[in-house]
């Protein structure tokens, strides 16, 4: 009995070993290379499909397993400058996502992903940005007119062309995305921006003050004009009023045609009375009445009993 | 396990008898098999605490803001729903049969991006005064900044499109003046710094797995740090893109103000590119913290700003110098009377009602007409009367009458007079000139005149 037991451990023990030796699991993440004396026989780009089982090989040293990551690798060319059709510089800065897909190929070709970037890639990559910028004008990037803008699809066409390349390569290599992170001009055309900028401003700023100045001599003028016709439409209103009260004064003037000479006489001290209201320097000679009376005593007698 | 051990003991003694006492061995081979017996309880007891070790080793617990995947040789177990084990203590195949990976999907994950902003050396951060001078060019390995597209202008725009399209007809070669004038063209562009905030969360545990390369845990690592860190190549890449691909469609100005629409057309953008390549990754919020206008053109901006401010015054001034006049003239139904006035569809009595409410200007004429058409006809009125009733005694006594009213006349004008000149006039001085120099105004005198004549004035 405790034998049985011993001997059932030790089997299950070398049964595992030898497992180990001749089984192996790729991950969901992972591509495997199977090479039998160094020559690659047989690739896996994941784990069996339908069963949960792992894979078997000749044990060590007849045949090998080489594992890849096949998830997304990022890679950032350096900055590259370039010229569009129109021949303007321009500085893009591109990523690339990228994945192995094959990994015989891969191993076959590159090995390593640092040889992948190194040789394949930043070369691709550089072609393919030159072609396809080299084909849009900077226009088609940054427009005045958001219907010119194509940025997007000088974006697709680089990915179009790049998968292209790449698979042409047959490097085991596949191009999830690619795009564009930095779009920028060179320094001496920065400052012609600037310059550019500086200028827009300054014009903007004298059409904000020019409009401005005009909207606010519309408003003023309009008011004035508003305030003229009132006090027109007014003048006139008041016109009316007056001619009503000339109107009825003219009624009493048939009383006055009694006598009309004392009735001018009359209106003619009024109207002197009020003419020298104010402000007057009165220069007489004494030669007239009443002043005569400073020249001297009057010639009085008697006769009469009149009060002036 | 100290149970076993003695059953073990008991069933070595029963055993015991059946073998020593036959044999009858010495004294070597008894301690012989007193350690063979020894050593084999201690194997067993390895045995059972590897199994135990081994078969518990497949406990695992998924923290609360995590899920799990359970990988059996490298593949995905379960279907649909079961593919994702929720937080909690799970029993897993040990490895190498099973593997357990654990994706932190409610962890949200902030990002700062200032790949858009102008170098700025560390001391000119802390301090927050920058030495960008107005001529200083943007280099473009160390600044970073986005371009945005110019004011839209209908003419121009229209003849590029023309010139363009020549242009493509016929190839280009070296980019000769015309060439490169018609290529610009139209794209006056901007140049506007910014920084952003992005915040992600995982959505998708199994695409995020498969797809997005995450480095292995080393000891002393957090495993939210390296997934940051894995997927933040990645999601940087792609979150610059969105908003380069954004910006060229919005002008500085928009950029500079609009803090909504463009966060959310690059929120809307990244997660197009995100979803394109399976990455399990969502957008949770993007955020413009940051945008402004190069430190170089700021002057310029800023002059732009206040000349704006300045109109707006200039405005408002003129708005209020507007009612001020137009309530000067008329009053509070000003506007109304206006309007009423010249609309034909206003009644009589809605105009006689605003007539008689209007003050200012207008008022003053209207209540100086009325004062007037009353003491017209007032004056008028005791103008006649005064005469009527001299009538009778004129008649009787003319000439005294005439003297009498005369003189008084006169007499009120002498006491009214300012200044009074008397000149003798004797037969002597008959053929002499007398000057007396007259002011112009004799309230101008002398003050203490003036004082009195207002005084009288009042």
């Amino acid at each position: 009995m405790k034998n049985f037991a011993i001997t059932i451990f030790i089997v299950l023990i070398v049964v595992t070993l030898g497992l180990y030796l001749v089984s192996f699991q790729v991950r969901e993440t992972e591509c495997c290379l199977v090479t039998r004396f160094g020559k690659p026989i047989r690739q896996m780009t994941g784990p069996r499909e339908r069963y949960a089982l792992p894979y078997f090989k000749w044990p060590f040293p007849i045949e090998q397993i080489h594992k890849f990551d096949s998830r997304m690798r990022v890679f950032t060319p350096e900055v590259e400058e370039t010229r569009t059709a129109g021949g303007e510089p321009i500085i893009v800065n591109t990523y690339v996502v990228w994945r192995i897909s094959e990994p015989l190929k891969f191993f076959n070709s590159v090995k390593t992903v640092k040889n992948a970037e190194d040789e394949l890639l930043r070369s691709r990559i550089r072609n393919t940005q030159n072609n396809v910028i080299g084909r849009h004008y900077f226009s088609e990037f940054v427009n005045s007119d958001p219907a010119k803008i194509k940025f997007e699809d000088i974006q697709r066409d680089m990915l179009t062309e790049l998968k292209a390349a790449v698979a042409d390569a047959q490097y085991g290599i596949e191009i999830e995305t690619v795009g564009i992170k930095q779009l920028k001009v060179s320094e001496e055309v920065s400052k012609e921006v600037f310059e550019r900028m500086r200028a827009e401003r300054n014009r903007r700023v004298e059409a904000i003050t020019a409009q401005g100045e005009a909207e606010k001599i519309k408003i003023e003028t309009q008011a004035n004009s508003i305030s003229d016709e009132l006090i027109a439409a007014a003048e006139a209103r008041a016109k009316v009023i007056r001619g009503k009260g000339d109107a009825q004064a003219a009624k009493y003037y048939k009383m006055l045609e009694a006598d009309p000479a004392l009735a001018a006489f009359l209106r003619d001290l009024e109207a002197l009375q009020k003419m020298l209201e104010k402000r007057t320097t009165f220069v007489v000679p004494t030669d007239k009445e009443p002043f005569s009376l400073l020249k001297g005593m009057p010639n009085l007698g008697p006769v009469e009993q009149n009060k002036p | 396990m100290a149970e076993q051990n003695n059953k073990d003991n008991t069933e070595f003694q029963s055993n015991m008898p059946q073998e020593s006492v036959p044999d009858e061995l010495g004294a070597a081979g008894k301690s012989l098999s007193e350690a063979l017996r020894i050593s084999f309880i201690i194997l067993k007891v390895i045995m059972v605490i590897l199994v135990v070790a081994f078969l518990a080793s497949g406990f695992k617990t998924v923290g609360p803001e995590e899920q799990a995947l359970v990988l059996r040789f490298g593949k995905i177990q379960g279907v649909g729903e079961d593919r994702l084990l929720g937080p909690g203590l799970h029993w897993i195949f040990p490895y190498p049969i099973d593997e357990i990976v654990k994706i932190p999907v409610e962890t949200k994950v902030s990002l700062l991006i200032d790949s858009f902003w102008y170098h700025e050396s560390a001391k000119e951060r802390l301090s927050g005064q920058s030495r960008i001078r107005p001529t200083d060019p943007l280099k473009p390995l160390v600044d970073g900044y986005c371009l945005t597209r110019g004011e839209q202008r209908i003419s121009p725009a229209l003849i590029s499109e023309t010139q363009g399209d020549n242009i493509n007809s016929t190839p280009v070669t070296g980019g000769s003046r015309q060439t490169v004038s018609s290529d610009s063209e139209g794209s006056d562009y901007n140049i506007v710094h910014s920084k952003w905030q992005l915040i992600y969360q995982i959505d998708n545990p199994e695409q995020f797995y498969i797809n997005v390369l995450i480095p292995d845990v080393r000891p002393g690592e957090t495993y939210i740090n390296v997934v940051k860190g894995g997927v933040t190549p990645l999601l940087k890449s792609m979150f610059e893109d969105a908003v380069v691909s954004v910006m060229v469609n919005y002008t500085i100005d928009e950029a500079i103000s609009s803090r909504d629409r463009i966060p959310r057309d690059v929120r809307i953008s990244l997660q197009d590119k995100l979803g394109e390549i399976s990455s399990g990754v969502k957008v949770v919020s993007v955020q413009l913290t940051q945008s402004v206008c190069p430190p170089q053109v700021k002057a310029a901006f800023e002059a732009s700003t206040l000349a704006s401010q300045n109109s707006a015054k200039a405005i408002t001034d003129a708005r209020t110098y507007a009612y001020n006049t137009i309530s000067k003239a008329a009053g509070p139904v000003a506007e109304e009377l206006f309007a009423a006035l010249h609309d034909e569809a206003v009644s009589e009595e809605t105009k006689e009602y605003l007539w008689s409410q209007v003050a200012g200007t207008a008022q003053e004429k209207l209540s100086g007409a009325r004062v007037y058409a009353t003491k017209v006809e007032k004056d008028a009125e005791a103008n006649a009367n005064y005469l009527i009733s001299l009538l009778p005694e004129y008649r009787q006594r003319p000439e005294l009458v005439i003297q009498k009213i005369y003189l008084d006349t006169i007499e009120q004008i002498l006491a009214n007079a300012d200044e009074k000149f008397f000149i003798q006039t004797t037969e002597a001085a008959k053929d002499k000139e007398i000057r007396i120099q007259l002011n112009a105004d004799p309230l101008i005198k002398s003050k203490k005149i003036r004082e009195q004549t207002t005084e009288e004035n009042r």
